[in-house]
């Protein structure tokens, strides 16, 4: 049905090698290297038509399908219908156009409109695409409210925002706990940047890490047993990694330069973070037990900061901090190499579907959060929030 | 490897460059003390620093990185390996009473705020005049402990501005402890770019913001 974008990648890889080699030549990691133009393949769209949806429900279909790499087309012009069934609750038909064929035919009891809609929307992209959907996951991030700023949960479209700290000071990265019940986040409610875990269910928090200087950036590993995080006790802002419970706190860094924004390998095995160690922020590797920092090549691309890395392994997205108050969101393998630029923006969170990007872009200066669906390069704001958005964190 | 040599031989040249009118060999820059540092017994430590656990118990106090992690990095050194610490680079662990609590004042030292560079945690030539007038008026004032706070402009994001933030006031405190300010009177805190100092989109915003300020903490209920 439609090409995956390892396919896209490789149908682009011929024309890619000779921009790649050209694009190699400048020295590393210059300051200001000015635009980074290399960009590959853009994903073809799968055209659907929506028959007979109104009101919220509409809008929810036509967020989520968009976001997934739809194109929403008049009936009988795609390649799918997705047709409303009369009647109190939400049904509906979904029809392969090409195949002529029933691809199912399914109600939705229960539940908001929005969250319906939103499992409707799901079921569409599985049966269309066979990748699941990710409608139904949640965003943290940090909500800058002026006078201080606070962790907030919203759904992954910016809907059902809560509030979920009331420090009345300074948060920062917020970071999802294993199975999407708890958060980690960094808070300067004692006056110093300290991590806190806090249980979702139960509300209950308490710090995980206040030592003397900074605390910050807390990651946890995808099985949820360790917590990688920056902290500066050494007399160096360094990477150390500690179990969940808090338990068997190792050093991994011991650089004099200072480290930052650590993320996992989705085995656990290796974390990803970046460094100042050259002089300049690049991202290097580390093994989660203790080994040697290895420099990970962002294809001439230096400046680079807050990596994550997709749950299926594969890419690593990361912030090309261009010289000028200035930001691009590129995605390359995890093993480093071919760079493709895919948006202004920064600070970007990979959803569990490793295709859809959260991140942060700004409309003068005003930081709000958008979604990135990576093989069509097409973005999408969520709902606008009262207050500034920044650093979002995908459930996962 | 020898671009990181000479990286850090540049970092040692500019602790060295600091300790202005200092004549001591290389090896005695740091006059630290340890790991083990006592608690500054004039200051009231925050309860609890250290590393929660699940439980209702907290580890207290300051916990050494367990030697022999890792293996070796890029440049040879080991860590935890007797002949090259951190230390040996010019960090200064935190000792246990680095946190400290009482009267903060922001005002005192506020014409002394040193100014970085973009991108930057090295205390240009300009500034080093201010850490000696710090350095001066923490001796003339033993009862007295400090804060430094490390501040970014806009143009990182906000980890990387908050390591480097850290970084700048780690910075700042070795410079205070190359002349002689005791380490367990200095605590470090970043801000990365969440408090800038002006607001504004441009370098004449931007450089005010690249800073280490100084907060003066008294003892609780002293008003000195």
């Amino acid at each position: 049905m439609t090409r995956s974008f390892t396919e896209i990648r490789k149908r682009f890889l011929s024309g890619l090698a000779l921009a790649a080699l050209a694009f190699s030549l400048p020295l590393m990691g210059q300051e200001g290297q000015g635009d980074v133009t290399v960009t590959k393949g853009v994903a073809r769209l799968i055209p659907i038509a929506l028959s007979g949806f109104t009101g919220e429900t509409q809008e929810v279909l036509q967020f989520d399908l968009y976001v997934a790499g739809f194109s929403l087309v008049s009936p009988g012009q795609g390649e799918w219908d997705l047709v409303s069934q009369a009647g109190g609750e939400l049904e509906a038909v979904l029809n392969n156009v090409t195949a002529k064929t029933e691809a199912f035919h399914r109600s939705y009891p229960g539940g908001s409109v929005r969250s319906r809609a939103h499992t409707l929307a799901d079921e569409v992209v599985e049966a269309v695409t066979g990748r699941k959907g990710i409608a139904k996951y949640k965003i943290a991030f940090k909500l800058d409210l002026g006078r201080s700023s606070e962790v907030a949960v919203c759904d992954y479209d910016g809907g059902g925002m809560v509030q979920l700290t009331h420090d009345g000071n300074t948060v920062a990265a917020p970071n999802w706990g294993a199975g999407r019940r708890s958060l980690f986040y960094t808070s300067y409610k004692s006056g110093y940047p300290d991590i806190y875990s806090h249980d979702l269910g139960s509300g209950a928090r308490q710090p995980f890490a206040n030592f003397p200087g900074l605390n910050t950036s807390a990651s946890v590993s995808p099985d949820g047993s360790k917590v990688a995080m920056i902290l500066s006790k050494s007399g160096s802002p360094d990477l150390w990694v500690a179990n969940a419970d808090g338990s068997g706190l190792r050093q991994l860094t011991t650089t004099r330069e200072d480290e930052s924004s650590p993320c996992w390998s989705p085995d656990g095995s290796t974390i990803c973070f970046a460094s100042r160690e050259s002089g300049i922020p690049l991202l290097y590797t580390i093994p989660a037990s203790g080994g040697s920092m290895r420099r990970l090549s962002t294809g001439g691309v230096g400046n680079v900061s807050e990596p994550d890395w997709s749950p299926d392994g594969k890419l690593i997205a990361f912030t090309h901090m261009k010289k000028g108050d200035n930001f691009e969101i590129c995605v390359m393998p995890a093993s480093g190499g071919n760079v493709d630029v895919l948006a202004a923006g920064e600070d970007a969170s990979w959803a569990p579907n490793s295709r859809t990007l959260i991140f942060v872009r700004k409309d003068h200066y005003v930081p709000h959060l958008s979604l990135l669906d990576v093989p069509t390069k097409r973005v999408k704001d969520v709902v606008r929030m009262t207050g500034n958005c920044s650093q979002p964190s995908w459930s996962r | 490897m020898l671009r990181v040599i000479k990286v850090w031989t540049i970092a040692l040249a500019a602790v060295l460059a600091l300790a202005s009118g200092c004549k001591k060999p290389a090896k005695n820059i740091t006059p630290i003390p340890g790991y083990n540092s006592q608690t500054n017994t004039s200051v009231t430590a925050v309860p609890g620093d250290g590393l929660g656990t699940a439980g209702t118990t907290r580890r207290t106090g300051f916990t050494p990185p367990p030697p022999g992690i890792g293996g070796q990095f890029p440049d040879g050194n080991t860590p935890g390996s007797v002949t090259k610490t951190p230390l040996d680079r010019g960090q200064v662990p935190m000792g246990e009473g680095s946190r400290t609590a009482g009267l903060q004042d922001a005002e005192t030292l506020k014409a002394d705020t040193v100014y970085f560079d973009y991108d930057k945690s090295a205390i240009r030539a300009s500034e080093r005049a201010k850490v000696a007038s710090v350095a001066d008026y923490l001796k003339a004032h033993p009862e007295k402990t400090l804060i430094v706070e490390g501040h970014c402009d806009e143009r990182g994001t906000d980890e990387y501005n908050r390591a480097l933030g850290e970084r700048r006031a780690l910075s700042v405190r070795e410079a205070l402890i190359s002349q002689g300010v005791s380490s367990d009177r200095i605590t470090t805190t970043s801000w990365g770019k969440d408090r800038p100092a002006e607001i504004g989109h441009d370098e004449a915003a931007w450089s005010k913001n690249r800073r280490g300020a100084f907060v003066l903490v008294s003892p609780s209920g002293s008003l000195q």
